[in-house]
């Protein structure tokens, strides 16, 4: 069986700064692997360990990705592509195009997970877009992956019912954090993953597409506006019981 | 040619909203709302102008992956300006595949846009709601939009058209639906939620929550890890980035810590007012009115006065 994987180094959002106009300090702003992706990892591997064969990280971005790379690594893949491209530069359909063609280039896969969507900026659209420009079957927010001969069962969990659904191989999935607990990797295996090989690849090397795909710009960012009175109420449980109450009622947002 | 605005969601409420959001852009762009269904029409499904009804003679268009390559063929032949589909996770799969069929830009989770000169603004949270970012695309193109972010629009009489799409071959087969749990809520609607986090213990205890948001007059909202990690409610409780957004005359968050993720959902809110037995909750930060204290204390004698209340 034939994994791959696809992750996103992704702006750590809770180190994230903004300057006194309120504009995100974007440059040189700390990294990880975005939090879902983990889930996407074990997942990956493991459907290695019950049917055999390898797990194949993907991932496009900046030298700083590096290290999500490596984090995948030691978690268990076996080797990785990093398709070097800024973030930033390509919106979702550019970035699925660039995980299409280096997925593409290493052979036929069995299975592509993703996760529901990146820590950063969850827009979700990844996962769909990659299985449309693979012409892959596709199967979203899989809570469940059974994999048979030809064959994968998977659970996809929606707002209000779990729909069970069957698609032959290969396939293109995302997971919900549920699926399973990733795992945290060893010191050794920490160590083993440096040794693991890890692909660079140019635009050049993706075909026609190659990172095509920048429909969508952003024209500005500024920090979420958050005015809030914070009063804090004190005394025992029922004396701040009473209080919330009198000052809900004040404010009219309960009845008197 | 009138440009046109099309919308669409499997969801009957949603839908109502993503025609509202379809009327204010066709209004903006001169053009027609179109509100699309699959099948059929949907007797609880508004539109501002016309509906859309997609069918294909050889299956029903029942999941994201046909309704995707529907839309996409309807599409093609009528050159829609934007196409509007509902955030849920059925149509965020839905927008993303339509997206990549036409090669069109798609604006994502988008709680506020605004259309003009052939290119659409759509403003959503990224960075886990810490900042707001402006995105811009040219039409035609795609988006996806927040759940709850407008109000749905109500009862008008449409003209109703079909369209045969052809033939659909599915990739993906579904074997069986089961209902996470009976009953849903509005929270979109609600003037009241109380919502409960991880500072709830066990499942049994979120009776006592639910209980207080009926004395309050109010639903029952949660964080994600209710939801989604523990699957003690249902998703459509979940509020935040990645479940609804909510603007109810007041919310009351119990043993919820506050992290940006859920605050990206609540803060439309008029009041916000959180317990919480850490003082150091980010919450806090985030609320009108914030008590330090145990949930199960505090729960049990605001439930006493509001009985008190009543009688
Ligand atoms: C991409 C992404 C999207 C996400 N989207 C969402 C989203 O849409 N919505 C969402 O909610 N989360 C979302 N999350 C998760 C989010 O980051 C937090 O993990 C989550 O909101 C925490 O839930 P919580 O506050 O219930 O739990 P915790 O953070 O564990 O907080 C529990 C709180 O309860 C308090 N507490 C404990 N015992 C008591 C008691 N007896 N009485 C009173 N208080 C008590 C604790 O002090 C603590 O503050 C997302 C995460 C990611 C990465």
């Amino acid at each position: 069986m034939k994994v791959a994987v696809c992750v996103k180094n992704a702006i750590d959002e809770t180190e994230l700064r903004t300057d006194a106009s309120g504009r995100p300090l974007l440059d040189g702003a700390a990294t990880k692997m975005s939090t879902f992706d983990k889930n996407a990892v074990e997942e990956g591997i493991r459907i290695k360990s019950s049917h055999g064969g390898e797990v194949v990280v993907f991932t496009v971005g900046g030298v700083d990705a590096k290290k999500t790379i490596k984090e995948a690594l030691a978690m268990g893949a076996d080797r990785a592509v990093h398709v070097l491209a800024e973030l930033g530069t390509l919106d979702s359909l550019g970035t699925s195009r660039a995980l299409a063609g280096a997925i593409r280039n290493e052979g036929t896969f069995d299975v592509i997970l993703c996760s529901e969507g990146s820590s950063d900026t969850y827009t979700g659209q990844v996962p769909p877009m990659l299985g449309e420009v693979l012409s892959l079957p596709y199967v979203g927010y899989a809570r469940k992956i059974e994999i048979g001969a030809g064959l994968a069962k998977i659970e996809r969990s929606l707002e209000d019912s779990v729909e069970t659904v069957e698609c032959g191989l290969p396939f293109v999935a995302s997971v919900v954090s549920e699926i399973n607990e990733p795992r945290y990797p060893t010191l050794i295996q920490i160590m083993q993953a440096s040794k693991k090989p890890i692909a660079e690849v140019g635009a050049h090397m993706l075909g026609p597409a190659g990172l095509s795909g920048g429909n969508v710009a952003v024209v500005s960012m500024t920090a979420q506006a958050m005015e809030r009175k914070r009063v804090m109420i004190e005394g025992t449980a029922e004396e701040a019981a009473e209080k919330l109450l009198q000052a809900l009622i004040a404010e009219g947002v309960l009845p008197r | 040619m009138t440009a046109s605005v099309w919308a669409y969601s499997e969801s009957d409420s949603a839908a109502n909203e993503l025609a509202y959001v379809a009327n204010e852009i066709a209004n903006a762009v001169g053009g027609q709302a179109v509100t699309l269904e699959m099948d059929r029409t949907r007797a609880g499904v508004s539109s501002a102008g016309e509906k859309l009804v997609l069918k294909s003679m050889s299956a029903p268009v029942d999941s994201p992956e046909l309704a995707a390559e529907a839309m996409s063929r309807a599409a093609k032949a009528s050159n829609p300006s934007v196409i509007l589909v509902a955030a849920t996770r059925q149509g965020r799969e839905v927008a993303a595949r339509l997206a990549a069929k036409l090669g069109a830009g798609c604006i994502s989770e988008a709680f506020k846009l605004s259309a003009s000169d052939r290119t659409l603004v759509g403003e959503r949270s990224v960075y886990s709601g810490k900042l707001v970012a402006r995105m811009s695309t040219p039409m035609p193109c795609v988006a996806t939009v927040k759940v709850g972010s407008y109000p749905q629009l109500k009862g008008s009489e449409a003209k109703v058209e079909e369209m045969d799409v052809g033939e659909l071959v599915p990739k993906v087969k579904r074997l069986h639906t089961t209902r996470k749990q009976v009953g849903t809520v509005d929270l979109k609607s609600a003037k009241v939620i109380v919502s409960a986090g991880r500072g709830v213990k066990k499942k049994e205890d979120l009776g006592m929550v639910e209980e207080l948001a009926k004395l309050l007059g109010g639903a029952l909202g949660c964080s994600r890890p209710l939801s989604s990690d523990l699957g003690w409610l249902p998703e459509e409780h979940h509020i935040g980035l990645t479940g609804v957004s909510v603007r109810p005359d007041l919310y009351l968050a119990v043993g919820i810590s506050g992290q940006l993720q859920h605050i990206a959902g609540i803060k439309d809110s008029r009041i916000i007012a959180a317990v919480n037995t850490d003082k150091d909750a980010p919450i806090f930060q985030a609320s009108d009115y914030g008590v330090v204290a145990d949930l199960y204390q505090l729960i049990p004698a605001l439930q006493k006065l509001l009985r008190a209340r009543r009688s």
